[in-house]
């Protein structure tokens, strides 16, 4: 069961990379968060822990719903092209992503946990932070970034989840509501950048250097 | 492993009494060359000028308090029985200074000076650091006293290695050339009783920095190191005073000065160390005592004259001696000063610079004369430099004092100048004195010396002989070379009242008083008097291979037959700053450009930087 869930994430993973545009992203990501709490009302499930069903609670509301939501509304109110501006293609991106799942891969078995399902836990939990860098990166648009971000989050959400059998109860809290405040700070950010400057192509955010 | 224990060996003490005894002085100038009612001549018309003296209650608070750490961590920097607490000082020392040289911040000049200084500096703490980390690793302390002795057992490969670190650090601080570019700029650059302080003082640090780490600590084994820092010694010398002459900034001359006077200290140390390697520990005493002589003497003159030329720009708000001139009739109390700073430092019997520059010629006589083959022409050689660096340090003090002091005003400032008030006399006055005790007590200073010499590099002096008597210095008593300055004072007094008394009896005529002739010109003027670079120039054609004077002309024609104006300049290459700087720091720039490359600006490609760093990093964990 776990497994499947896994898969699920790296699935919906692989979606972002071949995503062209801006509802299609968001929409992966959504279906990422969705599989994660899924993961987290499973392991409440087996682990009998009330402390889990509400972090997989928040998961559900903030990041399958609030987030999202944040994101397409600040993408239809800066009104600009929908397209994301992809320094690879999709093509090209897949490969690198299933490169990284490699690499990752290659990594946990490198780090020497017996258990399988930890193992495969923890390959998916790498793969899902590069690949969420590897957006950050290949990506033109500054909301991209934001979604990587959000990304690579989730990637260490699992990392925790999967390791250690998740982090204190109040740490888990505060990481949601950092996450929350950074997706709006950034919302606003994009808009002012936007406003100032017609365009959220951060390529050409390139004056300030030495 | 860090202890704060501070060092108070004869030699610290020596140092510390060289920096306490020009603080104090420059204190109290200070007080009036910072009063803004000093200076009456300056109002009205000549404003500005003062204005730029003038400094608000808080900057002259700050002046005070970084003066006062300067002063401190000038003491630390000498007293510190540690190598951490040593270089803690020493950068101290350096950053106050470096503030101290960008104080007055509206000038331009101010700030590439410092620019060049803090630059030069930190080479400097490089070589250091790296020298006395060499230390640690092979002693396992940065205790002084154990490093000096487990510095025994310790291979002469590393020695070596140790001993050229140290000696570019404390070379840079020290001016030696080619290593002495920042000083004739930051020097001048700071208020005038920092510059002296700057000058006399904190540039003596780098010599007590050898001394104590390469004589005391590390023990001198081979004799290339003193023939190194003799060779280096010569080329400041001659470099030091030669730029001097070409200078007519009043405090760039007394700042290029330092780095010929650095040299002559330098040979006492490094003829010092010859001899140490030779083991001739009579000579390696002797010649140490002329050295740290020497330091003292420079100290005490070169503070006095930093401090007159400082009154000299209070007074006209100049410091071009091109633009001077006549002072003597305005401000004779700081001409009389300058006078007496200018006999010392060109080394007229009997004051102070004679006799150290008289023990260090005497030094290198007895050396040439105990040693064999081509020691013996090197350190001949090594003495005619010294003469001749002597000689040129006369007719550059000629030029400045005749230049600025007599004569005509060249210039309005020049003309409004006023004597300057009196905390500033007696700070002159209390060096002027000075410069002419160190001469005439030539007989217990050297007596202390010894001991300082001694305790520096672990001779005993107990059976040597330095003086006849307290009046009389006499290194070879066998071979009846004598001196004696207060003897020579008398014998100067009694010609000179001899002379007077003959004049008052049969000379004595009334004085006329008429114009200069003028060969039938009848508008003489001021801009027809001898300049400081006329001055210099036969000094400038006799040292063109290593000055390089280039003139550049222009004329500006109404018609072929009409030249409605010339313009005519004259410059000397400089040497060290083209042909060595100027290269390095575009090679500096260049690599700089080329790694400026990575920094695009693109936010994709940092995040790029960022994600390949942890690949790396995480592949790197895998590997190993």
């Amino acid at each position: 069961m776990r497994q499947i869930l896994l898969f699920g994430i790296l699935t919906s993973t692989y979606l972002m990379c071949i995503a062209k545009r801006m509802p299609a992203l968001v929409r992966s990501f959504r279906y990422q968060s969705f599989f994660i709490f899924l993961i987290t009302l499973a392991a409440g499930f087996s682990e009998k822990r009330i402390d889990y069903y509400f972090v997989a609670l928040l998961i559900l509301v903030l990041k399958v719903f609030i987030i999202p939501a944040l994101l397409n509304l600040t993408a239809r109110r800066i009104n600009v092209d929908e397209n994301l501006g992809l320094f690879v293609n999709a093509q090209l991106s897949l490969v690198a992503a299933l490169v990284l799942s490699y690499c990752s891969w290659v990594f946990s078995r490198g780090l020497g946990f017996g258990q399988y399902h930890k193992l495969l836990a923890m390959t998916v939990a790498f793969a899902v932070i590069f690949i969420g860098a590897f957006l950050m990166i290949s990506r033109m648009k500054a909301l991209t970034q934001v979604v990587g971000l959000l990304v690579m989050e989730n990637g260490v959400f699992i990392l925790a989840s999967s390791v250690s059998g998740g982090m204190p109860f109040f740490v888990e809290i505060a990481i949601f509501l950092d996450v929350f405040v950074s997706v709006i700070i950034m919302g606003l950010f994009v808009f002012r950048i936007n406003k100032l400057f017609t365009h959220i192509d951060v390529t050409k955010l390139s004056r300030l250097k030495g | 492993m860090l202890n704060f224990n501070l060092l108070f060996d004869p030699l610290s003490l020596f140092f510390l009494f060289v920096i306490f005894i020009i603080s104090l002085p420059s204190a109290i100038y200070s007080l009036g060359y910072f009063s803004p009612k000093a200076n009456p001549c300056l109002s009205g018309r000549q404003a500005p000028a003062a204005e730029k003296d003038k400094y608000s209650r808080g900057k002259l608070t700050l002046l005070w308090f970084l003066f006062v750490a300067f002063v401190a961590s000038m003491a630390l920097v000498v007293t510190a029985a540690n190598l951490l607490i040593f270089l803690a000082a020493w950068e101290i020392m350096s950053l106050i200074s470096y503030f101290l040289v960008v104080f007055e911040t509206g000038q331009e000049k101010s700030i590439q000076a410092g620019l060049i200084y803090i630059v030069m500096t930190h080479i400097g703490t490089a070589f250091l650091i790296a020298a006395f980390l060499l230390m640690y690793q092979h002693c396992h302390s940065f205790d002084i006293l154990v490093i000096k002795n487990a510095c025994q057992a310790m291979p002469a490969q590393l020695k070596n290695i140790i001993f050229i670190l140290l000696l570019v650090g404390f070379g840079t601080k020290a001016g030696i050339v080619p290593l002495h570019i920042w000083l004739p700029y930051a020097h001048p650059q700071a208020p005038s009783h920092i510059s002296s302080l700057m000058s006399g003082v904190m540039i003596k640090t780098a010599i007590y920095g050898l001394i104590r780490f390469v004589i005391f600590t590390l023990g001198v084994n081979s004799s290339w190191w003193g023939m190194l820092i003799l060779v280096l010694a010569v080329i400041s010398c001659l470099v030091g005073v030669i730029y001097a002459l070409m200078e007519h900034d009043i405090k760039r001359l007394l700042a290029y000065h330092s780095v010929e006077n650095i040299g002559i200290i330098l040979l006492g140390v490094g003829l010092s160390m010859f001899f140490i390697a030779r083991n001739m520990p009579y000579l390696a005493i002797f010649s140490l005592i002329a050295g740290l002589y020497h330091l003292v003497n420079h100290a005490i003159f070169k503070g006095l004259l930093f401090l007159c030329a400082g009154s000299v720009y209070k007074a006209t708000g100049t410091r071009d001696m091109e633009k001077l001139g006549g002072l003597i009739k305005k401000m004779p109390q700081t001409a009389f000063y300058f006078l007496i700073g200018s006999m010392g430092i060109s080394a007229l019997p009997p004051l102070n610079g004679f006799v150290s520059e008289w023990l260090t010629l005497q030094a290198f006589f007895l050396g040439a004369s105990s040693v064999i083959g081509g020691a013996k022409l090197f350190l001949g050689i090594c003495a005619g430099m010294l003469a001749l660096t002597g000689g040129l340090a006369a007719a550059c003090f000629v030029k400045a004092f005749g230049i600025t002091f007599l004569a005509e005003p060249r210039s309005r400032r020049a003309e409004e100048a006023r004597e300057v008030s009196f905390s500033m006399k007696a700070g002159m006055l209390f060096l002027s004195f000075l410069t002419v005790i160190f001469g005439l007590a030539a007989g217990w200073i050297v007596a202390l010396l010894a001991k300082v010499a001694s305790a520096s590099t672990g001779i005993e002096i107990g059976s040597m002989i330095f003086s006849l008597n307290i009046f009389t210095l006499s290194p070879q008593t066998a071979k009846g070379v004598y001196l004696s300055t207060p003897l020579l004072a008398l014998v100067l007094i009694v010609l000179g009242m001899a002379g007077f008394g003959v004049y008052m009896l049969f000379g004595r005529r009334k004085p006329v008083i008429y114009k200069t002739w003028d060969c039938g010109y009848y508008k003489l003027s001021s801009r027809n008097e001898y300049t400081a670079t006329a001055f210099s120039k036969p000094f400038r054609i006799a040292f063109s291979f290593f000055l390089m004077p280039y003139r550049k002309t222009e004329k500006i024609r109404g018609s072929f037959y009409h030249v409605k104006s010339f313009v005519y300049e004259t410059h000397t290459t400089p040497v060290f700053k083209k042909y060595i700087y100027a290269p390095l720091v575009a090679l500096v720039f260049k690599s700089a450009r080329f790694m400026r490359r990575i920094q695009p600006g693109s936010i994709h490609l940092y995040l790029a930087y960022i994600f390949a760093a942890l690949l790396l990093l995480i592949i790197f964990m895998q590997k190993f």
